[in-house]
């Protein structure tokens, strides 16, 4: 049974964001819930100053607090590693999103895709209203709706349920690749079997030296981190006093 | 009720708008979903959790308190039995209201129970708190006919005990087991719902019986009961010494740990204000009642332990809420892009409808055990 993971090289990684995008098409994802997602931060002072970011996503922990902690097993793992969420078993009770030390999780407040429903148009008597356009796409919201999410996971989830990034599960049963990893133009991400030594991502992590989200908390995250983008350069110094 | 005649309908109007308001909240939270709570992706849990928390711990408490005669059998404390264990059922009934609204669906709470994960501290309390009403419903019926000493009806009672021991300790072990979020103390919280529950259990009993003695006139009374109710302060100034210790104990910790979690803690806003280190609900709720308690004088008078004991019952309300908020005041991970760095609370008007529902639940329940069931009946022989 393989294991899967993801190595997200952060040297190739240029911050575009396709991943994101990519990720809300292809799982139908509402406005204010992220699958994927990313941290950003900007240390130094000015001028000597630089920007960081790191894309994140659900790490399918091998020990998953969100799993363990979930009362009626909605949050469950797959034989094959991934982290799934079964919306038709979830309450509502939010402890996965609780006791996620990732921030990868999210809550449906209210009915998915609020914006697709409006019937206020951008220019009055000048465009179609978002309730319009995805009336005339035969009712389903969003317009971009894409029905392959269906099989394994509902295709929307419903309001006062929780959701998160599934690694694609439902490409993966078809032998694809998970649609952020199709879309990164860059490469820098890899998927693959962790339980094969010759796979992409087991030769990887064996030729550098990766780090994993709070490692310290034993969670096991599968997202592995290589490399580091930053092109600067200094001049060979001693420091001075 | 029948010291007061003429306040009785009124009470009853007002529980009856209040049950109306609070269903009609209901009935907008299950249509629209949580978007009326002023609730978000990182203040995940709010006041209706609170609610429960606070009304679940207080039911515990008052199960131990009733464990005095029906489990240790202190025969003195019989003749408050019966109304105690009423009281947890009441009271526990309220933080089911609170949950139930919290979950979205009164088939969540039940769902619990058809899909079980024996590892999840939230499944351990849902199915704790169940039984333990269930038994304590069968408790006091075997109370209300009669049967304080059979087998089956010490095996009710010292089963109630047990499971109200265990529930406070579920409670903080959802939060203590919680390995992304130190500022929660980890196993430390559980005991320190354990003493909270002792703490809001003995205070809203004495708080309920003075104030429904001065009123209605049915609470126990006499000489023999105010020597008992002597022994019930006494019990709640030590639970309040003991919890004021903690509470500085643990304030102590917060201000002098440099563990990264708790730095950015400090930079919480306290949600009731603060003087320092110490937040309003901590000097109004728990210092200021101790102190009080400690005089003898305010000790033994009647409006000295209804203001103590009122004090120490809000203020566990706060200083939960408190806790709950700022375990959860900063984003987690990538959350810090589409949040503030802190992120501040106050409660939705539907939210407040929440705990207005809760709290007439159990009121209501009060009310119609007090007039119907003989809470003052003392097991004969």
């Amino acid at each position: 049974m393989p294991r899967y993971a993801m190595v997200i090289d952060l040297q190739r990684c240029v911050g575009c964001g396709a991943c994101s995008i990519a990720c809300r098409n292809e799982n139908n994802v509402t406005e204010g819930i992220y699958w994927s997602n990313k941290i950003t931060e900007t240390v130094g002072t000015f001028p000597n100053v630089r920007y960081h970011y790191i894309p994140t996503l659900c790490n399918h922990c091998g020990n998953a607090p969100c799993v363990r902690g979930c009362p009626t097993r909605a949050m469950h793992k797959l034989e094959n590693g991934i982290t799934m969420h079964d919306p038709s078993k979830c309450i509502g009770c939010k402890y996965c999103e609780f006791n996620c030390p990732y921030g990868v999780i999210y809550f449906n407040w209210e009915k998915p895709h609020k914006f697709w429903r409006s019937e206020e148009a951008a220019i009055p008597g000048g465009t179609a209203s978002p309730k319009e356009v995805v009336e005339k796409l035969g009712g389903q919201a969003p317009p971009y709706f894409n029905p392959e999410r269906t099989g394994t996971a509902a295709t929307i989830r419903p309001k006062g349920v929780v959701e998160k990034c599934t690694f694609c599960d439902h490409r993966v049963a078809k032998k694809q690749l998970p649609f952020c990893v199709e879309a990164c133009p860059a490469n820098a991400r890899v998927f693959g079997d962790l339980a094969d030594p010759t796979s992409e991502v087991s030769v990887l992590l064996g030729k550098f030296h990766p780090f994993r989200l709070r490692e310290e908390i034993g969670t096991e995250p599968h997202v592995f981190y290589i490399r580091g983008y930053n092109p600067a350069r200094y001049r060979a110094t001693k420091g001075g006093v | 009720m029948n010291g007061n005649k003429s306040l009785y309908p009124i009470w009853l109007g007002v529980l009856g708008i209040a049950l109306l308001a609070g269903a009609i909240a209901g009935a907008f939270i299950f249509m629209q979903g949580h978007i009326l709570f002023n609730a978000n992706d990182v203040l995940i849990w709010t006041l209706p959790l609170g609610v429960y928390i606070f009304l679940a711990l207080s039911s515990s408490g008052l199960t131990l308190l009733s464990a005095l005669p029906l489990v240790f059998g202190i025969k003195k404390y019989e003749p408050f039995a019966k109304r105690l264990v009423f009281l947890a059922i009441a009271t526990l009934c309220g933080g089911f209201v609170s949950i139930g609204l919290e979950l979205g669906s009164i088939f969540h709470m039940i769902y619990i129970m058809l899909s079980p994960n024996l590892s999840s501290p939230i499944w351990w309390m849902g199915a704790i708190y169940s039984v333990e009403l269930a038994v304590l419903a069968l408790k006091f019926w075997k109370m209300h006919t009669g049967d304080y000493h059979s087998g089956f009806s010490k095996l009710l009672g010292t089963a109630s005990f047990v499971l109200a021991l265990i529930a406070p300790l579920m409670i903080g072990s959802v939060f203590g087991l919680t390995e992304s979020r130190a500022t929660y103390f980890g196993p430390v919280m559980s005991i320190y719902c354990l003493l909270m529950a002792v703490l809001s259990g003995t205070a809203l009993f004495i708080l309920y019986s003075l104030v429904v003695g001065r009123v209605a006139g049915t609470a126990s009374s006499g000489e023999y009961a105010a020597d008992l109710y002597d022994e019930f302060t006494l019990i709640l100034t030590y639970a309040a010494g003991i919890v004021t210790a903690f509470t500085l104990l643990k304030i102590i910790i917060e201000s002098s740990t440099t563990i990264p979690a708790f730095l950015v803690y400090h930079k919480f806003e306290h949600l009731f204000g603060s003087i320092g280190v110490f937040g309003t609900e901590v000097i109004l709720g728990l210092f200021l009642p101790f102190v009080l308690l400690l005089i003898p004088s305010v000790r033994g008078s009647a409006g000295g332990r209804i203001l103590a004991s009122a004090l120490i019952f809000v203020g566990s309300l706060a200083r939960h809420m408190e806790i709950l908020l700022a375990g959860q005041s900063h984003p987690v991970g990538p959350k810090a892009e589409q949040f503030p760095q802190y992120v501040q609370y106050v409660p939705s008007i539907w939210e407040l409808l929440v705990l207005v529902f809760a709290l007439a639940v159990m009121l209501l329940l009060y009310t119609l055990g007090e007039r119907y069931l003989k809470l003052n009946e003392a097991p004969t022989g």
